[in-house]
């Protein structure tokens, strides 16, 4: 029986599968930061470069102030960033230089654990992040094995992989990582000792989404395999889309005689907080999620699959719906089968769409397809069927694509912003638009508390204060009335 | 280490007070009360309550054993003493090493440099500062030449105690054999150590304190606070910083405090006290509070920490959470000290049931109180019914937030010492800032609440 270790994605993870990424101020993240310090998590799954650019356009508040807050808040969990190689907020590629100052900032701030991730399995690009990480003082590195199902993605693909990833000196762990939640218990049995045969002394920890409902099993037969992380969510964060649930998993591991060493009353809290911030601040709470067969061929997530319902029907087109979903495969199948994360299957989807509605296969192709095509986003698993790669190529666009010069290295970035500011502004300008910034910088110190119970009597006032020309209010409940009138003094002045 | 249950030996606002702080930080609260506490508004609170025996504090929150007893069943990994009581109680701190149970204060060794206060001049004067001219008198003979070479008048003090029992002021010689004895015996009482020290007295002075805190290794300071405002030496009203010193003089007591925790490797929050001689812009050591105060919600207020948090993190085993370039303070603060006491009739306690209990709320006001309607106010105590804090962008927005918000505090049911407060806040005198420790008692001369 194992000694099992659990991490919490609920804040990163959680709030982008079931939230969009765009729950959680600083002061909501505050609020209970301290208690889940005590929880005895093994990290938290903290933030990423989306999460960072949600804090400044959503929520106007500082990114690198909240990383600090937090760390000082909870200082015996290790904070976890999660990259995508050379990306930083936006979706263009940065230079190698600007990814190192973004590095050395997140560990100057307060993240110390990374997951250096490549959705291509580009080992080199993988190593290579790992190795700026490092030198940046991160003190933990976990490498992604980005796990999907198709005809390449075999047991001795991730051996071979995982065999890689434990040579690196920069990296001290690895985790199967499956964002789309097609990993059966079945599977895991074959998978992980292939996996583990390759780490050695490695230690390594399982994350697998709970889209189909397969995972809080999986989970099961994982920690029987010598797994010794599983990475959970916490109440209304947990499910749906999101990951396992924190207290179901640690109930059922100790049902199976492991052994889960976390303070299931800190936990409970956790859960509770969550529970009553998602009612208060209206959020879709997650579900247990029922088996879908047809996801295990086609791999597109709910929130792509309504997008691409939507186009057929504004087109008039919904009984092609099928033919797409076919053509998916085909496509999918032809570009060297990307791993169906973002933003994968929404290029994957928005092809085979042109390819069903559009005279002849490939006939229009996005912009992000011919990035794709051009390596912009990596090198693909396995290279791109001949015949179709030759068809996007030739098109004066990829020609144009091509061409698009290459990032600027910091130092040339800098010249265009005034002279002084700090790296940590210099790295939000460089990635966003300024008013974007600028309103941030407005906006002055995030608010430090938040308290759920509040936030009724808060919607209250807001909703009065947006109504300044009432003049009579009445409150009244059970045992209560309130009621407010403006003086007549005050009317005939505004009369 | 981290502390998942924590039993807290104390009563009143200071154990609501810690109590919702472990309730935020998602730590498990085990309340040790007396009988006369089992409904009080901390018992409802805490996650669970033991009872350590009768109302008579000598007997429940005096006594060692019950404490550590109570942490022992309860399997509690820590005690909060709280202010009073046991909270600087050496006795306490060893027999929570003996039993394996964390003292969330300094070390026995520290507890012992500081609560003996000849011990603590000599840590003093090591570490550089100046304490008021006095020292230990054996004998009649010994203070009466001792008083002589430093001056008329002097102060009387207990080696061994702190917070003014066992303190006299003594104008002239004919008056020194009744007031030691007087001391003595009060000292001996109190403290139960009957030895007794001399020194100046500072007509003039005020009281600015210092809070720092400790990991053992590394200190900070937390800024100022001003305690001027005193009855026989027990704070009414507290402000931070202390208003109308120059920076380099501020700065001068932060280095001074610094230095003394640093001297004894100082583990945990404390506060060194200094007498200032407003005349001579000098200022002396009087002593270090080991402990949690009554006041450090002004100083919450201004730098934006939760002192229990960062004395529960330092008890912990971690080192200090903030740099000192790190503390950055905000506006001004103080407050208020509402006691159940009778300021018309000689500050005379006022025990009993309260009728009628409501506290003002908003930006800026901070109530620290176990006092609602229902509540009682039992006789066997201090007479504390609450602190009300208010933080403004200055001065003298918090002292007009303060006369705003004492306005709206209605108590019923026992006396209170509000309309002192009200009072005070409008005495133009006060409202300049900077009074010294003698102007409380003219203040009250002036209305005849109190002989002279």
């Amino acid at each position: 029986m194992a000694d099992i270790q659990l991490l919490d994605v609920s804040i990163r993870d959680g709030n982008q599968s079931l939230w969009g990424a765009i729950g959680f101020t600083t002061s909501q993240i505050l609020a209970i930061a301290p208690v889940m310090d005590r929880v005895g998590f093994r990290a938290l799954d903290f933030t990423s470069s989306t999460h960072m650019g949600v804090a400044v356009r959503t929520h106007k508040e500082n990114p690198w102030e909240r990383i600090r807050l937090v760390r000082a808040a909870m200082p015996n969990t290790q904070l976890q960033f999660i990259g995508t190689g050379l990306r930083f907020i936006s979706w263009e590629g940065q230079h190698p230089d600007f990814m190192q100052i973004v590095y050395d900032r997140l560990v100057a701030n307060g993240i110390s654990r990374f997951v250096v991730l490549d959705p291509m399995h580009d080992v080199e690009a993988l190593l290579e992040s790992a190795r700026m990480i490092r030198k940046a003082g991160a003190t933990e590195i976990i490498a992604a094995l980005t796990y999907t199902v198709s005809d390449v993605h075999d047991d001795s693909f991730y051996a071979r992989l995982a065999a890689r990833v434990a040579q690196s000196p920069h990296v001290d762990r690895a985790y199967i990582k499956d964002p789309s939640g097609l990993l059966t218990p079945e599977r895991a049995r074959t998978l992980i000792p292939a996996v583990r045969a390759q780490l050695g002394a490695m230690p390594l920890e399982l994350h697998s989404h709970c889209t189909i409902g397969l995972s809080p099993l999986s989970y099961m037969a994982a920690a029987e395999l010598g797994v010794e992380v599983l990475q959970v969510a916490c109440g209304p964060l947990a499910n749906g889309s999101s990951l396992p649930n924190a207290q179901r998993v640690a109930a059922n591991l100790r049902e199976l005689g492991h052994t889960v060493n976390i303070d299931d009353r800190a936990l409970a809290n956790v859960a509770d907080y969550f529970a009553q911030l998602t009612e208060a601040e209206n959020l879709p709470a997650g579900t247990p999620q029922e088996y879908d067969a047809s996801f295990l061929r086609h791999q597109v997530a709910g929130g792509v699959l309504t997008t691409t319902r939507r186009q057929l029907a504004e087109l008039g087109l919904e009984s092609r719906f099928a033919d797409v979903m076919r053509e998916v495969v085909q496509v999918r199948a032809e570009l060297g089968y990307p791993i169906m994360v973002t933003p994968f299957p929404q290029i994957v989807c928005s092809q085979a769409l042109y390819n069903i509605i559009g005279s002849k296969r490939y006939g229009n192709v996005s912009d992000q397809v011919i990035r794709y095509v051009l390596g912009k986003f990596g090198r693909p698993t396995v290279p791109v069927d001949a015949n179709v790669k030759d068809r996007i190529l030739e098109r004066p666009r990829a020609k144009e694509l091509a061409a698009e010069p290459p990032p600027l290295p910091p130092e040339e970035l800098r010249k265009r912003f005034a002279p002084g500011i700090s790296d940590d502004e210099f790295l939000l300008r460089a990635a966003m638009p300024a008013e974007e910034v600028d309103a941030m910088l407005a906006a002055g110190p995030a608010r430090r508390h938040y308290n759920p119970d509040m936030q009724p009597v808060f919607k209250l006032l807001r909703g009065l204060q947006s109504r300044p020309a009432a003049s009579h209010i009445v409150i009244e409940k059970r045992d209560f009335r309130l009621e407010l009138r403006s003086s007549p003094e005050r009317e005939a002045a505004s009369a | 280490m981290t502390l998942r249950r924590i039993l807290i030996a104390n009563r009143g606002e200071i154990a609501v007070r810690v109590i919702r702080t472990c309730q935020r930080l998602g730590i498990e609260t085990v309340l040790a009360a007396s009988e006369a506490d089992l409904d009080s508004m901390a018992a409802r609170l805490a996650d669970s309550t033991i009872c350590i025996g009768p109302a008579n504090s000598s007997a429940s929150y005096l006594n060692v054993e019950a404490v550590v007893g109570a942490a022992v069943a309860s399997k509690a990994q820590a005690i909060h003493p709280g202010y009073g009581f046991l909270s600087e109680n050496q006795k306490l701190a060893a027999a929570c090493n003996h039993a394996d149970v964390i003292f969330i204060g300094p070390t026995v060794e520290q507890l012992d440099a500081v609560g003996d206060k000849l011990k603590a001049r000599a840590h003093a004067a090591a570490a550089g500062l100046l304490s008021v001219p006095g020292g230990e008198v054996r004998s009649l003979v010994e203070a009466r030449q001792f008083a002589d070479q430093i001056g008329w008048p002097i102060l009387i003090k207990a080696v061994g105690g702190g917070g003014g029992r066992g303190m006299k002021q003594v104008s002239d010689a004919g008056k020194l054999a009744e007031a030691m004895e007087l001391a003595g015996a009060e000292a001996q009482a109190s403290f139960g150590d009957p030895r007794l020290y001399i020194e100046r007295f500072v007509s003039h002075g005020r009281h600015i304190e210092v809070q720092v805190l400790g990991d053992g290794e590394n200190v900070i300071h937390l800024g100022t606070r001003d305690c001027s405002i005193q009855r026989r030496y027990q704070k009414l009203v507290e402000e931070a910083p202390a208003p109308n010193i120059s920076e380099t003089f501020r700065e001068g007591m932060h280095l001074a405090a610094v230095a003394f925790a640093r001297h004894l490797k100082y583990r945990g929050l404390g506060t060194v006290e200094f007498l200032v001689d407003c005349d001579r812009e000098a200022f002396y050591f009087l002593e270090m509070n080991a402990r949690i105060q009554v006041e450090h919600p002004v100083t919450e207020a201004i730098c934006g920490l939760d002192l229990v948090e960062e004395q529960i993190a330092v008890a912990e085993g971690r080192k200090l959470r903030w740099r000192q370039d790190e503390v950055k303070f905000f506006g001004h603060a103080i407050e208020c000290r509402i006691n159940a006491e009778d300021w018309e009739r000689g500050f005379c306690p006022s025990p009993g049931p309260v009728t009628h209990a409501v506290f003002p709320a908003g930006q800026g006001i901070r109530m620290d109180t176990h006092i609602q309607a229902g509540s009682q106010v039992p006789p066997f105590y201090d007479s504390l019914l609450g602190k009300l804090i208010i933080h403004g962008t200055d001065r003298k927005d918090a002292l007009r937030k303060m006369r705003r918000a004492l306005a709206s505090v209605e108590i019923a049911g026992v006396s209170t010492n509000l309309l002192m407060h009200a009072e005070l806040m409008r005495e133009k005198e006060f409202a300049r800032g900077g009074v010294n420790t003698a102007f409380l008692g003219q203040f009250l001369q002036n209305r005849n609440m109190e002989a002279a």
